[in-house]
Formats: structure tokens, sequence, C-alpha cells
């Protein structure tokens, strides 16, 4: 299903504030500011936030380590993903799992295994949980190259078919596995051909939002229905290095000024203004997600550090 | 003594494997979110522990599982995380090794590092220990394998009675709790208690025997090995104080170390092999603890694999014989 006007302009303002975040990670970064496990989710603004806008409040996702857009998009506030990233008392794990382990159960946000591959299950998991109980949530699993390569995809997919599980599996092929070329793990460059005949797989224009919602929200509908499990793959680039001390001296320049060309941001907004809206709405847009930055940003500097006394009743648990 | 008697004929005789299964169905009976998964639990599992059970609850309550350790194991996570308490079987404790990454890095970490204020009740259970020739990888013990985990709870039960009341105070727990069932106990007979609302908490030993010239602390089937001993020692005028800590994580360490401090002896069994074994952390412990004049021994396998041979085998895991000499000589010396 297509994106309403209202629909993309809500959802370009959660990519413009993934994208302002991450710019303003990347000037304190250059300032010699630290940020502990921070991955930055330049370019792929379209893919995250595309493929969790569509989603009810009650669907689940288990999101990558790249980018913090899906976790804007399913309702996280930023203020909180910024405590949590600079290790300070009031985010969601009090220090215990930093930016890499974001949660909100409540929004369909349980948190983030600590190595990749777990996630495959747990998707089978909260998927069974919710046809145990003919629910009619679904849950949505993100994945990059390297949890793409672990086995315990092929037996989530096969679990999955086997119980006519609700999950949509979104593989987020951003061309780079950290220093290796997707190519250089996966047939062709592809992480979905070898899924398919064995389930449905759908190969999508990552840096469109429209195309990304489009196919995700019919995935998603058709496993809400009883259609069982989808797997669908967004084509798109990592434009910043992998994490931030990475200075990523493998990745050509060249190639990634080419890629600056398909910016997600620039054609979001491209297709709005043929759409009708006006600059003036996009720049306010704009101003919202920087004063929005600079307000978690700000809170987060200031707020008080983690401590083991702050986060003693997780500890004891 | 009429009431005594009235009393031990309303307690039922059965095996480890039978109140295993009772209890499994009980729990099932007790609460919609209990749910029993694993390969081959449609027909029983490894071990016949849940035998009936699917034709009792059904194909959404008792969940026949592909042999997909990774898959199922993140699939109790994710079912945990949902609200259901899922009861796991693994196929035999050594598999555990193809999911050490769910259960260390995931499982028993996951309520602190997502500072989860809800329980996230998973219960792995299955087979372990060594029965003659299966060879080193059907026969390891697992605890010390995972007693290193912070987050995970270890139950090592050794009788009917306690089969029954750690496995439902294991189900209830909020926490994820491994559940290792040693081969060897699955024939052995008891009576299960008569309140069916009995259970053994976990973290707590249990002093098997009294007395006051050594501490002898052993588990799961080197507690019968050990309890053999006791009664070997005590005829000749060795009275030992023995205890089964029932749960390996976390230990009852204020009972182990009140017994040591009285006696100043003691001998841990335990059938795993010696290197990392958990009875050495007990030593350890219990030295840090201090008593003066402490002397400590452990009666465990050598350091070898598990041989195919059941004869080869069976000299080199520690029993009852190995276990009086090492406390005669733990006490001429």
């Amino acid at each position: 299903m297509q994106p309403t006007i209202h629909e993309i302009l809500d959802a370009y303002e959660t990519m413009v504030t993934s994208r302002v975040f991450d710019e303003a990670c990347g000037d304190l970064l250059s300032a010699g500011t630290v940020l502990p496990h921070y991955h930055s989710g330049i370019g792929q603004e379209a893919l995250m936030v595309g493929a969790v806008a569509p989603l009810r409040p009650t669907d689940q996702i288990i999101y990558t380590h790249r980018g913090y857009g899906h976790l804007l998009a399913k309702g996280i506030d930023l203020a909180s993903i910024c405590l949590d990233l600079l290790m300070k008392q009031g985010g969601t794990n009090h220090g215990l799992g930093g930016v890499m382990h974001v949660n909100r159960p409540e929004v369909g946000v349980h948190g983030r295994e600590g190595v990749f591959g777990t996630r495959f299950g747990i998707a089978v998991g909260l998927a069974l949980a919710s046809a145990l109980r003919h629910a009619t949530d679904v849950t949505v699993c993100f994945y990059g190259e390297a949890a793409g390569a672990r086995g315990a995809l092929y037996e989530a997919l096969n679990m999955c078919k086997l119980w006519q599980l609700p999950v949509v599996f979104v593989a987020e092929n951003n061309g780079w596995s950290f220093t290796s070329r997707t190519e250089w793990l996966f047939p062709s460059g592809s992480m979905t051909d070898v899924w398919n005949g064995f389930v449905p797989v759908q190969v999508v224009d990552g840096n469109d939002l429209a195309e990304v919602w489009d196919g995700v929200s019919d995935a998603v509908e058709r496993a809400r229905a009883g259609g069982g499990p989808q797997v669908l793959e967004a084509k798109t680039y990592r434009l910043d290095p992998h994490i931030w001390w990475d200075e990523a001296k493998y990745q050509p320049a060249e190639e990634i000024e080419r890629r600056r060309e398909f910016d997600p941001i620039v054609r979001t907004r491209g297709a709005l203004l043929n759409l009708g809206t006006s600059e003036h709405e996009l720049d306010a847009i704009r101003e919202r997600a920087a004063a929005t930055v600079e307000a978690a940003l700000g809170a987060a500097f200031a707020a008080p550090a983690a401590s083991w006394e702050s986060s003693n009743e997780w500890v004891t648990l | 003594m009429g009431d005594t008697l009235s009393v031990e004929v309303l307690q039922e005789q059965v095996t480890v494997r039978q109140a295993l299964t009772q209890v499994l169905a009980g729990e099932l009976q007790r609460s919609p979110d209990v749910l029993v998964m694993g390969e081959t639990v449609r027909d029983g599992g490894a071990a016949g522990v849940t035998a009936g059970l699917y034709e009792r609850f059904g194909p959404t309550r008792v969940i026949e599982t592909p042999v997909s350790e990774n898959g199922f194991f993140g699939a109790a996570l994710g079912l945990a995380l949902a609200g259901f308490s899922p009861v796991v079987e693994i196929y035999s404790a050594d598999f555990l090794l193809a999911v050490a990454n769910e259960l260390a890095n995931d499982m028993a970490k996951w309520r602190q590092q997502q500072a989860r204020r809800s329980q996230l009740a998973i219960t792995v259970r299955g087979c372990m220990g060594a029965n003659g020739g299966l060879g080193p990888e059907h026969s390891q013990s697992m605890e010390p394998f995972f007693h290193h985990t912070h987050g995970l709870t270890i139950v090592t039960p050794s009788t009917v009675e306690d089969a029954v009341g750690l496995l439902r105070s294991s189900i209830r727990s909020p926490d994820p709790v491994l559940f290792l069932e040693h081969r060897r106990l699955y024939d052995l007979s008891g009576s299960v208690p008569g309140d069916p609302e009995f259970v053994v908490p976990l973290g707590v030993a249990n002093l098997v025997a009294a007395g006051d010239d050594v501490t002898v602390v052993a588990w799961g089937w080197m507690r019968h090995e050990a309890e053999a001993a006791s009664a070997e020692l005590n005829q000749m005028g060795i009275g030992v104080d023995l205890i089964d800590p029932r749960t390996i994580r976390p230990m009852d360490w204020e009972t182990i170390q009140a017994s040591v401090a009285r006696t100043q002896r003691l001998v841990v069994v335990e059938e795993a092999q010696l290197t990392g074994s958990v009875s050495g952390e007990i030593l350890a412990r219990c030295v840090e603890a201090g008593p003066r004049g402490l002397r400590a021994a452990r009666v465990t396998m050598p350091d070898r694999i598990h041989p195919y041979s059941a004869d080869m085998e069976a000299l080199i895991l520690p029993d009852r014989h190995k276990t009086v000499h090492a406390v005669k000589k733990l006490l001429d010396g």
C-alpha cells in the first residue's frame, strides 16, 4: 500500500530527525567526543523509517545496530536514545546496555541481542506468541549482512513457514559488511536470492521511501492475514563508516560520492515538492528536527551518569 | 503410628522420569502461559519425560521443533519476552554448547542488559551425565560450562522429591533456569510429596546426613554415590555432613561454609572432569571463608574425554569407593 502525502510528510520528519541526529553525532565525534557503540544510519533513512512507520503500535520490531530511524519511527523518543548512548541515568537501560540495547516493550521494541543471529529465533518466538494468543500483530525482523549469513536465519525461515508465522524479514543490503563488500559474502551481492522458492522474496529500492513503505506494508498485511513469512531485501548504501572509530579507508571516496546522488532525504524531499509541499514547510520540518536533536543531546549531556548505585534495581535482578 | 502409616500409603511411589512428567503436566494445567517445546517432545523427548503431554495438551502447548537449536532457543527467548514460560528440552545437555550464545549471551544477560522489569521465565531442561559408554558428546557434565554465567540459575536434582520441587520452582522462576537431569536418575524411585504445590526453593542446599568429621558435598547422581560412601564411613565410625546443594548457581554457600567451619574437612564429589570443575569453586570459596587448618580434596573425573568404551569409562568416573578412599586419606593425613 502506497503512503498518503500525510504519511510521507510524517515519515520525512522522522527521517530528517534521524539524519540531523547522525550529523550532530558526526560533529561531536569530529570534536573528539566519544560516543560508545554509535553506528551512523546516514543514507538508510528511507529504509529504516519506511519499513517501520506503516506498522501498528502493537506490531513488534527487532532493529539492527545501525541507525536510530527504526526506533524513532516505532515511537521511542530521541531523548531516551541519547541517554542510553551517553550511558546516563534515565534512559531505557541505565548504562547496562547502552545504545545497543535500547528497548521499550510497550511499543513493540523488546531490545536487541548482543551477538548477531539470535534475532531470527526471537522473531519466531514473538510471532509464535501472537499466533498462540490469536493476536494480529506482526513482527518485523531487520538484519544486515552479518546476521544474514548466520544459520539461524534458515532455521527461523523454516519454522516460520512450517507454522505460517507472521514475520517479515527485512534484509538491509547497504553494500558493506564492515570492511567486506556484500558481493564478497553473498552470491551476486544479493542477500535474498538464496531464499527464492523457499519463501516469498521481494527486492525494493531501499532509498525510495514509497517503495519501501509499499513493499513492507503489503508483506505485513499479508502476514497479518495469515499468509506467513516473507523476506524483503532493501538495497541501500552505507554513506558513513561502519562505527564511530572506523576511518573506512577501504570504502572508495568516489563510490560514496556517486551514491550520494541517491540520498533518500534528498529524494523524499524532491518527491514531496512534486506533490505540492512548499519549501517553507520542508524547511520548517528540518528546523523542528534540529530543535529536537539539540534538546535531546543537551539534556543527555546534562544528565547524571549511570552508576552501579543508580542501576542497582536491575543489577540485583 | 497409624497416622504415619496412612501418610506413607498416600504417598505415591514414582520414578524421577514419571515425577518430572507429572510436574510438567501440572504446570501446563496450572498456567496457559507454560509451553513445552523441543525436539521429539511429541513422542516423549530424549528420555521420555514429555510422554503423553502432546496427547493431553495438544500442539499449541507441546511444540515439536525441527532440529534447529539456535532457532528454537531464540524462539523460546521471544516467547518469554512476550510473557510465555517456555520449558525447552535440549536433547542432550552436551548440545547446549551449540546454543551457548543464546543461553549465556542472550537469555542470561537479557533482563539486566535491557533493564527488563518483567519476568523472563525460560526453563531449559534435558538429560545429562555419563551412563555407560555414550561417548564424549552425550555424557558430559555441563554445569561447569555454565556456572561461570551470571544471570543463569543452574539446578541439578538428585531425588524424586527434589526433582518435583525444583522443577516446579524452575518453571515459576522469573529468570532463566538450566535444569540438568542426570541420566542415571530417571529410573530411581521415590515418593512424591502429597502437596500439589510442593516446591523446593532455588539456592537452598539439602543436608542429607549429619556428622562431625567431614563435610562431603555432592549433587546429581554423585549425591547417591556420596550417600553410599557416607553409610560405609559411618560404619567405620566416621561422621559425614553430607550436603546436596541442589542448585549449582546460586550455590548455598552459607550451608556449606557453616558445615566446613565445624568439620574443617571438605571433600567434593563431582562427575565432571577436574580442571575448571564446580568443585574447584567450592574449595576456593571455603578457603576464602577461612577456617584455619582446612583440609580439602576433590573426587572428580580426571582430565579425559568420556570414552565410548563403558569399561574404560567406569574406571575414570568418581564413585562411592573413590569417595571413601578420599575421605579416609584426608582424615588420615
